[in-house]
């Protein structure tokens, strides 16, 4: 009994100091959630917790929560990546009875049973980030990744002055969010009956190690001697532009074709600065948690939210990458 | 039941009580609602039947490294089977049958190679995986919803004189025939006697090989019932799905009671173990815990719960 009596004191003295420590180091409101207080507690679940990308997202979301004096429990699956894990917590929120759910699904439908419930529990969910197919929601909060892609092809279609031969190399078969950056990059390209695309079926494939490898071979396919035959090129995600960054430095063509990439990364920005990328496309994950927020609970309140809405995405290059709004996306402070 | 696992068994719902209590007092409202307790128990399904197997392992002395990977690679032999057009019953069969054929490849290993299931087992966790994103071309497979689904769906307002999805039943149904084979069969004695001393075992005239390819077939059903139950809350066959689920399911089977080194099993004390996981897992999500902290608290109860279990037994013992 002895031995029963100091694990309970010892598991609840760690319970409960964990749980005050963990209240003030995440969101300073959180402190009264065990006692009901009267203010409104939302949920927000990204995929993880971990990637820059995410903690960009949670300062947006907790930036709204303060403004409309919000509780936000931010809480993503302990394993990143992990589904079920993902599908607990849904499930834990919806037991725990908080007033609104914002959910960036892991799988696209694997989360369709947990959101569900959550509604005929009478908790509604907006989706952020990532789809889910066969659901009603209140609202997708994310970047429209077309018109995102069309963007990078109309500056480097204007940094081509509307001529020249241009490759585009993708990202990954199967990578809805990339093919459709893919495609409003292609579509900006019809506007300028000058530019060529010499190639647009290659694929980065899912490491910057592979990226950097079918770079090479495309740089090479188009190597004539001295000269080489490509005005201008697209990558579609992080990954792809840092491989095609490497080979084309390694190929001493660095800074001589206009190179438009995607997302951004120390490295990203780096090339930026030496002038090797001329522009990158970047989401503006701030956003998508503060607009998150913000339309769940006006949906709460009553206020008809629309179903689509789009978070964004800036070009930035050299002459815009030192103002601060762009430093905030760029170089986040976590 | 001798005194000690009379003891034992009356200890663990008594911690899980507390944590339990401890939840109560921190989150009042959720952990004050019937509907906390049964995603408590339904989040516990897929542990709670992989424990099952797993205490039959750990009493025989061995190890199974390879279960996640078989639940995922259950996951995509279900979802491949509905889409192919099979009933939801068949499809679940299939999927059993793919968890009972990873515990027979397990078994004839360790039987036959004598490296011990360690090794075996860490080669089956990464070639079962393999299997399953290659049956699945390396991406997940939608299903359309079936009665399968429901196995683990929260109850409505039509199902809830049934107090537990049909899923929790069956774990506690087949907690019981696991139970009996273990304490109750030659079978299960064996097990017991292999796991204690394996020299003995074979001196007295047990077929070791025999009863520990057994014990990976049996390992293998459950498991198998494990997968389904993946299935039916993700509707989808993903062979990611479950990485390290067997991590969590050796915790559990060791919270329970069970010694690493063989000749002890709880089959009841396991499923107790799969509880006090979940729960913890339960209160730091409502208390909107950073992932980190839910982590080494997770670890904390672990060392605390054997650690007192050990400190007992050799009491009791000595």
């Amino acid at each position: 009994m002895k031995g029963l009596l100091s694990f309970v004191l010892l598991a609840s003295l760690f319970a409960v100091g964990c749980s005050g420590k963990s209240a003030e180091g995440d969101n300073p409101k959180a402190t009264d959630s065990g006692s009901g207080g009267g203010k409104m507690k939302i949920a927000m679940i990204p995929k993880g917790t971990q990637h820059v990308f995410w903690k960009s997202v949670q300062a947006g979301a907790m930036k709204a929560g303060t403004e409309l004096d919000v509780e936000v429990i931010w809480k993503g699956p302990v394993t990143e990546n992990d589904k079920d894990g993902q599908i607990k917590v849904v499930e834990d929120f919806i037991t725990k009875g908080v007033k609104g759910i914002g959910l960036a699904p892991l799988d696209d439908t694997a989360l369709r049973i947990p959101v569900k419930e959550s509604q005929d529990a009478g908790i509604p969910v907006l989706i952020f980030d990532s789809g889910l197919k066969d659901a009603e929601t209140v609202s997708f909060v994310a970047t429209d990744n077309k018109a995102a892609g069309k963007s990078g092809g109309m500056r480097l279609g204007e940094l081509l002055k509307g001529k020249g031969k241009v490759i585009m190399m993708r990202y990954q078969e199967g990578s809805a969010s990339t093919i459709e950056r893919e495609e409003g990059f292609l579509e900006a390209m019809k506007t300028f009956p000058g530019i060529e695309v010499i190639s647009s079926n290659q694929f980065a494939g899912p490491s910057v190690e592979t990226a950097q490898t079918k770079a090479e071979s495309l740089i090479n396919a188009n190597k004539k001697g001295d000269v080489f035959g490509v005005d201008g090129i697209f990558c579609s995600n992080e990954s792809a532009a840092f491989g095609m960054l490497r080979a084309l430095e390694g190929a001493q063509l660095a800074g001589k074709v206009r190179f438009v990439g995607f997302d951004s990364s120390d490295q990203l920005i780096k090339g930026l600065e030496d002038g090797h990328i001329d522009a990158l496309v970047v989401q503006n994950p701030v956003q998508m948690g503060y607009l998150a927020v913000k339309n769940l609970v006006a949906h709460i309140k009553g206020e008809t939210v629309e179903k689509r809405i789009d978070t964004g995405a800036m070009l930035v290059d050299k002459a815009n990458m030192g103002k601060p709004e762009v430093l905030e996306l760029i170089k986040p402070k976590f | 039941m001798d005194r000690k696992s009379l003891v034992r068994a009356a200890v663990l719902p008594v911690v899980w009580l507390a944590l339990y209590a401890i939840g109560y007092l921190m989150l009042p409202e959720a952990f004050g609602s019937p509907r906390n307790i049964e995603t408590i128990i339904r989040q516990t399904i897929i542990v709670g039947f992989a424990s099952i197997g797993m205490t039959f392992v750990i009493a025989a002395a061995m190890i199974d490294l390879s279960v996640g990977s078989a639940v995922a690679l259950v996951t995509v032999a279900v979802a491949t089977a509905l889409k192919a057009g099979w009933s939801p019953g068949m499809a679940a069969l299939a999927g059993i049958v793919a968890a009972i054929a990873v515990g027979a490849f397990n078994g004839l290993l360790v039987t036959r190679l004598k490296v011990g299931a360690f090794v075996v087992t860490l080669a089956s966790l990464l070639a079962v995986r393999g299997t399953a994103k290659g049956i699945a071309h390396e991406t997940k497979i939608d299903a359309n919803l079936t009665w399968l689904n429901d196995l683990t769906a929260a109850l409505n307002a039509k199902t809830s004189w049934m107090l537990l999805p049909i899923g929790g039943w069956l774990v506690i149904v087949f907690a019981i025939l696991g139970a009996l084979i273990l304490h109750r069969t030659v079978f299960g004695r064996n097990v017991i006697a292999i796991g204690s001393n394996p020299e003995a075992a074979h001196l007295s005239g047990i077929s070791v090989s025999r009863v520990q390819l057994g014990v990976y077939l049996l390992a293998g059903i459950f498991v198998g019932m494990a997968g389904v139950s993946q299935f039916a809350r993700l509707s989808v066959g993903d062979p990611t799905v479950a990485e390290g689920l067997e991590l969590n399911v050796i915790a559990a089977v060791v919270i329970g009671g069970a010694s690493l080194s063989g000749g002890s099993g709880s089959i009841f004390g396991s499923l107790i173990g799969a509880l006090i996981m979940t729960t913890i897992n339960t209160i730091g999500s409502q208390a909107g815990w950073p992932t980190w902290i839910q982590a080494i608290v997770t670890a904390v109860i672990i060392l605390v719960a054997v650690g007192l279990d050990r400190l007992r037994s050799s009491r009791t013992s000595g």
